[in-house]
């Protein structure tokens, strides 16, 4: 039986009704459209999925849309503004970070839960962060570039809209 | 300053901003009015006769709309290569893996579908299963299918000049063996598609794949539908690696489904059924025997190779040809001898992977160069360049190396790497090795005997003259094609690349053969660059006659007419065009130039809709000799590498911490992009080299078929990747490219192979060097050690 | 991938979560993370009719180290202890485990009582929380018992929870001084991986820091459940620490794990034994180190 709950993706409240047993993936992407969350393992093991809730990635194949009522929530979808793309999209297409582009998503938003809290990393730290996004593609290092471009003036002093 | 202003810079990918902001569509993305979820039901056994199939129960359910067998597709045989079409939409007979296709079901929605197939009962008759190479050549062994006699796919034997009377010249001597395991390409987005059959008889086709061509013409076939009224769509796909080259029984029940049910039809791999497809890189065993003179000259190679190929040929016979010819080069090799055997097993059928057929033999042979290099008291680098072809060679299997930069490779990883301060001088524990490898820029045939054009490319001018659209039938997979396409539409056009679009992987747009065989950037380059000069030279045309100069006193550069002589007076013709866009705030006013967009609209009203057109297909390529054309290509890719490692003795576990890598790319397009192929290949051959095997249990089922326990390697496991273009100029490449996506994957397994020998003094001869095989490798080594001493 | 059907609930308090596993006992799962249980249920390997998540429940996801003895809620995620200063400081073992489990999106959802709970012996809490001696909470509507994390595991995927208890907290005691503690899983790949084998040292010296006072050795991945390396601890015990006894203490472990020689586990037992004795020796230098600072 379907119940309702109450979120706020990328900015905006919405009031939903869903399955107990519908994730919060599924829930973006069939329910409000938010198809920037891939499907690449369902399982946890690829990072495709992710998007930020309350502040940290977590991969949504995982979590149940239940889980997320009362939650902020930031997708890929969030993150272009109307000044234009976050640093980070534009750095990853700058640098040449985006192949295939089905990791992309999942990518960029570590790395701004990483910039928003560390806005200079170290490799290591950038390369810890991003972990849990497995790219097939790139070999990684044009995202490693594209994460060290975005300076602590681009991102600003840390955000609190997610 | 280059002579070019779109070609060999670093311009932004075309695609990015939509993949940057989640807006590229992927097909698991779309929805369509009144779309049903289909799901297949796919055999638990690895080997059974179907005594019977009861469907009834699935009928019954509510929600299900169509279910279908093989009494609905019939059984016509596809495949890959038409010499060996081996299956079928569903299994009739027998299945012969885990995972085959036995039914398939359309309903409202996926969980009503994947509770119908659940309700179909098969009558399984379980038969004696064959895994290995061993037990498909048992006397007596099961047969896979029952028409070849001894499991054996497909065998080679060739032999160039004559290996046994060059033995008796040589020097030295070396045998030595490599093991691989079976892989998964392993690519982020599971297969998906969407299938619509309409009323007129017409099947649109949505799906994530690397060759709509192939597709098109397999679902025409199979399903018995005229070649143009099946239209194959490639949105965004989000990597192919090989896996996604020929059409699948996903796309083939989806089409069906729809067919029957008469509306959309969605179906999707997870990631288990992304394994069970399989169809990518085969397992190998390599024996190689090399014999050279003392001062290093290569005289001969004996190769035999084995495959386990799976349930079904797929690509095999062009993987089992290739396992031997990309030997041919890149050293100067007068004698080589192959005997190659392709295996049909009770596993998911193996089939094409980057590097197709070419990077295990390369890894056994350039291990065991390194090898010979030793024994000779001569540096491994000295031993390749004494060898190496250069730009003119033939190798002695007819591959023609048109341009080849090898030696510039193997040079530029040399001094990058420091590798005269370094090799055999580093502490222990710590290794460097290299290798260099080479691979076809297109194959020279289509995968079925055709004179069919590889591809046809149409650049249509817009009626306002402002934009250039490219229509290509080739698929964009993620290495930046529809980039690489706008690039040299805009070069060959001589406009921005602003003002260019590209349209690709679309069926109804021409012909293309697809993204494999890293045939794209040269073939469809070749062909987009024709087709985008003929719409220049028809608007230079039009303006001849309108300002009565000739032609070739003209020409288009960044978007504007150049007059080689005198500049006429082009007054009128800017009049005319701003009339006809009175209005519109951005026409040309004062300048001095004439743009291309006030001349293309001249040449629209003149003649109509601007369209050029181009075709690529290669001469013939190649020897006269069985299998001759499996290696041919146009132009040939190369790379050095070189692999610096560390091995913590203790555990057995190794650190990949460098590469320094050149390829030879031709001329680079984007060189972003050529960097990024580079960068991306090395990962994958990474994974193969340490982590990645599809396991099996004594059933023939997965063990790992997900992405925890097949490892793919994340950005803790990648080091810093120091990539150099090294160009040449290829004379059948648009302006001067050739291939950077399969090459360069080539060298890798052994640069580290190599990298590990020189750290702990090891050879390990099978994949992958998992911690516990390095680990097993050194105390046996030094048990060995010890008695010696 | 789709999840099988279930009831959702979502207590807000230990109490009400209790009365309601109580109600559905065998039928009831305990969403914590998700991290496990999600996946098993999408392959079907089990499907609860009720799913009962604690995540909404606060008392669960405290951190309190006020009395010197750490305790912390079930829910506290392995993020959140990876994070943790005062883990950090204290017990650097429990914190080398936490960073060592999966992925940054699986640390951020994952919980300890997850971890401990999911009774894997490839998990990367169970093995540092032992070596401190860590007690587990076990709650239910009737009454709560403090069990010693050492007998909490019963075989794999088996624990002394019942049905109508949850596990609600972990307790563990300030190490006393001159102690330190090692942690090492070994993986194949650098994240997201499921580790091969991994090995847990505690040691207390005594002030001279010349005797081994007391040693607690856990290897993981090398039986059902994580084992104490008995005899390696009773040879460390009376001991100085050096590489020499660390080496015999290596070898003792390897006699006390019992890896299984099946065929499809992730490396062969006689590698997992090797491992056992090299991280068994890694893990008490590691512990020598911090036990002397």
């Amino acid at each position: 039986m379907k119940k309702i709950i109450r979120l706020t993706v990328n900015n905006e409240e919405h009031q939903l009704a869903v399955e107990p047993n519908q994730t919060l993936l599924d829930m973006l992407r069939d329910q409000l459209g938010l198809t920037g969350a891939k499907k690449g393992c369902e399982m946890g093991e690829c990072g495709a999925c992710t998007v930020i809730m309350d502040g940290i990635t977590v991969n949504s194949c995982l979590v149940l849309a239940m889980q997320a009522n009362g939650k902020r929530i930031t997708t890929i979808e969030g993150l272009e503004t109307e000044q234009g793309l976050h640093p980070i999209q534009k750095a990853f297409i700058e640098k040449g970070a985006i192949q295939c582009g089905f990791c992309t998503s999942g990518m960029i938003l570590s790395a701004k839960v990483l910039l928003d809290k560390n806005p200079k990393p170290t490799e290591e730290e950038i390369r810890s962060a991003l972990s849990g996004n497995l790219c097939r593609c790139t070999g990684y290092q044009k995202i490693v570039e594209a994460v060290q471009s975005v300076s602590e003036d681009d991102v600003g002093p840390a955000r609190q809209e997610s | 300053m280059s002579q070019y202003n779109v070609i060999g810079t670093r311009a932004p990918r075309v695609d990015a901003p939509d993949k940057a902001t989640g807006r590229a569509v992927f097909v698991d993305d779309m929805k369509m009015p009144g779309m049903l979820f289909g799901a297949l039901l796919q055999s638990p056994y690895a080997h059974a006769r179907i005594r019977g199939i009861d469907v009834s129960a699935a009928k019954r359910l509510p929600g299900v709309k169509a279910v279908v067998t093989a009494k609905e597709a019939g059984l016509v045989r596809f495949g890959v290569s038409p010499a060996r079409y081996d299956e079928t939409l569903f299994c009739s007979d027998k299945v012969r893996h885990v995972g085959d296709n036995v039914a398939a079901v359309a309903a409202v929605d996926l969980e009503t579908a994947m509770e119908a197939v659940s309700l179909i009962k098969v009558d399984y008759e379980e038969l004696p299963a064959v895994f290995t190479i061993e037990e498909a050549l048992a006397d007596g062994a099961p047969l896979v299918h029952e028409e070849y006699p001894r499991n054996i796919c497909a065998e080679v034997h060739q032999e160039f000049g004559d290996v046994e009377a060059a033995f008796k010249e040589c020097d030295l001597i070396k045998t030595s063996s490599l093991t691989s395991k079976l892989q998964n390409c392993a690519f982020l987005e599971p297969q998906a598609c969407i299938a619509f059959y309409d009323h007129w008889g017409s099947l649109t086709l949505y799906t994530s794949t690397q060759t709509p061509h192939y597709v098109q013409r397999t679902v025409a076939m199979v399903l018995g539908l005229p070649v143009g009224k099946v239209r194959v769509v490639k949105p965004y796909t989000g990597g192919g690696f090989g896996a996604k080259a020929s059409a699948s029984h996903l796309e083939l029940a989806a089409c069906l489904l729809s067919m029957k049910a008469g509306k959309p039809v969605k179906m999707r791999f997870d990631r288990e059924q992304v394994f069970w497809h399989g169809r990518s890189r085969h397992q190998f065993f390599h024996t190689m025997t090399t014999g050279v003179k003392k001062d290093g000259t290569i005289l001969a190679l004996k190769n035999e190779c084995y495959l386990n190929g799976g349930a079904y040929c797929s690509f095999g016979i062009a993987t089992v040809y290739y396992a031997g010819s990309l030997l041919g080069g890149p050293y100067k090799l007068p004698n080589m001898k192959y005997d190659g055997y392709r295996l049909y097993t009770n596993l998911p059928a193996s089939g094409a992977q980057r590097g197709h057929g070419g990077v295990i033999a390369r890894s056994c042979w350039e291990q065991q160069l390194d090898m010979i290099a030793e024994e000779l008291g001569m540096d491994p680098i000295e031993l390749r360049l004494k060898n190496v072809m250069t730009a003119g060679d033939v190798t002695c299997n007819d591959l023609n190396m048109s341009s080849l930069g090898m030696k510039e490779a193997i040079e530029v990883v040399r001094d990058a790497s420091d590798w005269n301060n370094k090799k055999g001088k580093l502490p222990k524990g710590k290794g460097i090795g290299m290798a260099c490898g080479f691979f076809v820029s297109g194959a020279g045939y289509p995968i079925y005997r055709s004179d069919t054009y590889h591809c046809t490319v149409v650049v249509k001018l817009a009626e306002d003259g402002g934009t250039a659209v490219v229509y290509t039938a080739s698929a964009e997979i993620g290495q930046g094609s529809d980039t690489t396409f706008a690039m040299i539409a805009a070069e060959a056009l001589g406009v921005p690349l602003e003002m260019v679009r590209v349209e690709s992987g679309d069926t109804d747009f021409g012909v293309d053969l697809g993204a494999y065989s890293s045939r794209q950037t040269l073939m469809t380059g070749q062909a987009t660059k024709e087709a985008a000069e003929d719409a220049k030279r028809q608007v230079l045309e039009v303006l001849s006659k309108e300002l009565n100069i000739p032609v070739e006193d003209m020409d288009i550069k960044n978007g504007l007419v150049v007059f080689k002589n005198t500049k006429p007076d082009f007054t009128a013709l800017r009049t005319r065009y701003q009339k006809e866009h009175r209005g519109w705030i951005d026409n040309p006013g004062a300048e001095e130039e004439l743009s291309f967009r006030e001349a293309s609209r001249i040449a629209y009203l003149a003649r109509g809709t601007i369209v050029g057109t181009g075709k690529y297909r290669p001469p013939e390529l190649g020897g006269k000799f069985k299998g001759a054309a499996v290696g041919t290509s146009p132009a040939y890719g190369c790379s050095a590498q070189v692999a610096e490692v560390s091995v913590d003795e203790g555990t057995g576990k190794i650190t990949v911490e460098k590469m320094v890598d050149a390829h030879d790319c031709g001329r680079a397009i984007n060189r972003t992009s050529v960097e990024g192929q580079m960068q991306g290949s090395i990962s994958m051959a990474l994974g193969e080299a340490l982590f990645e095997e599809v396991k099996f249990d004594d059933k023939g089922r997965i063990l790992n078929a997900d992405l925890a326990e097949y490892k793919i390697p994340t950005i803790l496991d990648m080091p810093k990747v120091d990539a150099r273009i090294v160009e040449s100029n290829e004379p059948n490449g648009p302006f001067g490219a050739k291939e950077v996506g399969e090459g360069n994957i080539v060298p890798t397994i052994a640069a580290i192979l190599n990298a590990v020998y020189d750290a702990i003094g090891v050879r390990i001869h099978e994949l992958p060097l998992t911690p516990e095989r390095v680990y097993l490798a050194l105390q046996e080594y030094k048990n060995k050690s010890k008695t010696k001493s | 991938m789709l999840l099988p059907k279930f009831d959702f609930h979502e207590p807000t308090t230990v109490a009400e979560a209790c009365q309601i596993i109580a109600e559905y006992r065998e039928k009831a799962g305990i969403l914590a993370g998700g991290t496990d249980l999600l996946v098993a249920m999408k392959k079907k390997q089990i499907s609860p009719q009720h799913l009962v998540s604690i995540g909404r429940i606060d008392e669960l996801r405290k951190l309190d180290s006020s009395s010197g003895m750490l305790k912390i809620g079930a829910c506290f995620t392995v993020a959140d202890t990876a994070a943790s200063e005062v883990i950090g400081k204290k017990w650097g073992a429990l914190r080398a485990g936490a960073r060592a489990l999966g992925s940054p999106q699986i640390r951020n959802l994952a919980t300890i009582g997850g971890n401990l709970v999911s009774a894997s012996s490839a998990a990367d809490l169970p093995g540092s929380l032992i070596s401190y001696g860590a007690r587990v909470v076990l709650t239910s509507t009737s009454k709560t018992r403090v069990v010693p994390l050492d007998q909490f595991f019963l075989g794999s995927r088996r624990t002394e929870i019942g049905y109508d208890e949850i596990l609600t907290e972990i307790q563990i005691d300030e190490p006393p001084p001159y102690s330190g503690a090692g942690y090492i899983s070994l993986g194949i790949r650098a994240s997201q991986d499921i580790k091969i084998v991994n090995v847990a040292s505690f040691i207390t010296l005594d002030s001279s820091g010349k005797t081994i006072r007391n040693a607690r050795i856990v290897l993981g991945c090398v039986g059902p459940t994580h084992l104490r390396a008995a005899s390696a601890e009773k040879l460390l015990i009376g001991e100085g620490p050096s590489e020499a006894v660390f080496a015999k203490a290596a070898e003792a472990a390897i006699r006390d794990s019992a890896p299984r020689g099946a065929r499809y586990s992730r490396a062969s037992a006689g590698y997992k034994r090797a491992m056992v004795g090299e991280l068994t020796r890694r893990t008490l230098g590691i512990a020598w180190k911090e036990a002397l600072e």
